[in-house]
């Protein structure tokens, strides 16, 4: 069996009197690209929110790489789990070198030392965005602006990578771009974990979907996204198509 | 060749600025060629020889070189804590004094003036720590602030304790009074080897403090979430910065009074020199930030027969770069 990278037992959290998870128990495989759907309201961004410390939950449990969440502080946090925000919009046009060289404050305290300068090159090459390196961050385009977060959050080298709707707002070209690199990611060594609101994309990319209705996350054969399990979630009757492979699902019109 | 000039500006301008500034006053006794003179007389050591030396000698060194230097101290103290402050609250058009601290600062330091019984650099510091405490909870509302309801939060909280300092100055004593109003617009011409120890040393701890954080600072200014996103408490940061840029204007408000809006346009000039990292701006903030109010004191206390006020002139220089920082920026009221 697989190594787990997150594991979530009976995870509940509210504001206040508003319950918005219940008994959520999941597992996030080591080492795969894994995409959480669901409808807005559902419960992702909490679920993640809670995943990568900016809320603090009291029942249940959630285990980084086998060490409980609640009890890592921030400094041990940092090389287990790097986090994707939705929304990033800078008010000083730092250059993109300096945006992704703040990825390494976590290990670097005072100055970044000359082994985190290599860390960006490397990561903006991965990327495929040394074009970028001197411009100002907030003179690019979204989807350029997204690669430099997510060599933003490379550069930290976590095992686990986070990120909240990563490609909203994005044309089809940086999509498909994006998530092609969040695949090959999850093939070199990092665990990916993303919310998406397009199925036929993560069917496309991910290895595991997980899908979340009523406060929860769905109970699913993983491999099995079929029509009825869509309609259950989002509501919307499907129609699947097989390409290859890969399982397409169009609204039934 | 840009390259070159601005790092002259930055760095090669301090002490050939400084020492001109000695040469510069309203006595018309001490100029240039009296300058050098007294150079060639402390050179050999003669410089009490005459009463001619003996004058010029008194002049520099009681009166011009603390002057110039707590200028100095204090240009690079307000710029550097605007740079970290404005990088902090991710605003542009923040300063100590659009935040109430240099206001929270003053009424402080009237408090120790008109009621000598604390130290005034304390009393001064734990009214800045106040009223920018004051300021960040008014604003925040869900732990997020436009960047008008801060510069308005600013602005009540800098009312209330400008008010609260004519309370001070309308009960105290005349002589007083004159010393409370004379010092609140903003004035170097007090300056003395005095009030250079006392403001020194905390001016030196926070800008030295904001230097060694000016990489941080970068940090900061992406926003808090994208700190935790990448394993880093921003709370820690944020306190620790604050309370260094508030020290720095807390001291140099108890020994200048209130320079008003300098550490906001300071730190814009600097980024357009050297760009927005902090790991190059906040040098030159303290170091431009240092040069360019001496070179603007050397106006005040020369450009008329009487000399103007630094607040004033600061002001008067802010004013008109707010309003183009607010266009520029499109503020929407909202």
């Amino acid at each position: 069996m697989t190594k787990q990278a997150i594991e979530v037992r009976d995870l509940s959290f509210s504001y206040g009197n508003t319950s918005i998870l219940e008994e959520v128990n999941v597992s996030f495989p080591e080492g795969k690209f894994s995409v959480v759907l669901g409808r807005n309201g559902s419960g992702k961004s909490t679920l993640f929110n809670i995943l990568s410390g900016m809320a603090t939950y009291r029942q249940g449990s959630v285990k980084l790489m086998g060490r409980e969440r609640k009890e890592l502080s921030f400094a041990d946090c940092a090389p287990l789990m790097g986090f994707l925000p939705q929304f990033h919009k800078s008010v000083f046009p730092f250059q993109v070198r300096d945006v992704v060289l703040t990825g390494r404050a976590a290990f670097s305290s005072f100055s970044p030392k000359k082994a985190d300068l290599e860390k960006v090159e490397q990561a903006i090459e991965e990327l495929e965005i040394t074009h970028l390196l001197n411009r100002p961050y907030t003179e690019l385009s979204g989807g350029e602006q997204q690669l430099v977060m997510i060599a933003r959050v490379l550069v930290q080298n976590p095992s686990i990578i986070l990120l909240d709707e990563p490609t909203n707002h994005l044309d089809v070209y940086y999509q498909t771009f994006v998530l092609e690199k969040l695949r090959k990611l999850s093939q070199d060594k990092f665990t990916v974990i993303a919310i998406m609101h397009d199925p036929n994309l993560a069917f496309l990319y991910a290895d595991h979907c997980f899908f979340m209705k009523n406060k929860t996350v769905v109970k699913t054969n993983l491999s099995n996204h079929d029509s009825e399990l869509l309609h259950y979630v989002y509501n919307v009757q499907f129609t699947a198509v097989q390409v290859k492979d890969k399982t397409i699902v169009v609204p039934t019109l | 060749m840009r390259k070159a000039l601005i790092a002259f500006v930055i760095y090669g301008l301090p002490i050939p600025l400084l020492l001109y500034s000695l040469t510069v006053g309203p006595s018309q006794e001490v100029g240039l060629a009296d300058f050098w003179d007294w150079g060639k007389a402390v050179w050999s050591g003669t410089q009490e020889s005459n009463t001619r030396l003996n004058m010029i000698n008194n002049i520099i060194e009681n009166i011009r070189l603390p002057r110039v230097l707590l200028t100095f101290i204090i240009g690079a103290g307000l710029a550097s804590s605007g740079g970290a402050l404005q990088g902090i609250f991710r605003n542009p058009l923040v300063d100590p004094y659009v935040l109430g601290i240099s206001s929270g600062s003053a009424f402080g330091a009237a408090l120790a003036i008109a009621f000598p019984l604390i130290n005034i650099n304390i009393s001064a510091f734990v009214l800045g720590v106040v009223s920018v405490i004051l300021t960040y909870s008014f604003a925040f509302s869900d732990k997020k602030a436009s960047l008008v309801a801060v510069i308005l939060s600013g602005m009540i909280v800098s009312g209330i304790f400008t008010a609260l300092l004519t309370i001070v100055q309308y009960i105290s004593d005349p002589y007083k009074l004159q010393a409370i109003v004379q010092w609140t617009m903003g004035n170097l011409h007090h300056a003395s080897w005095d009030k250079i120890n006392s403001a020194a040393l905390p001016i030196a701890v926070g800008v030295g403090g904001m230097y060694l954080l000016r990489w941080r600072l970068n940090l900061l200014a992406l926003g808090d979430q994208e700190a935790r996103a990448v394993g880093v408490n921003p709370n820690r940061d944020k306190i620790i910065l604050v309370v260094l840029a508030t020290l720095t204007t807390s001291s140099s408000v108890a020994a200048a009074g209130i320079i008003s809006l300098y550490g906001l346009f300071v730190p814009h000039l600097t980024r357009m020199m050297v760009g927005p990292d902090n790991r190059k701006a906040m040098p030159a903030n303290i170091l431009f930030g240092g040069s360019f109010l001496v070179i603007i004191d050397n106006f005040s206390r020369s450009l008329m027969e009487f000399e103007i006020p630094i607040g004033i002139f600061t002001m008067l220089l802010g004013a008109p770069f707010f309003i183009f920082l607010m266009k520029k920026n499109k503020i929407n009221w909202v």
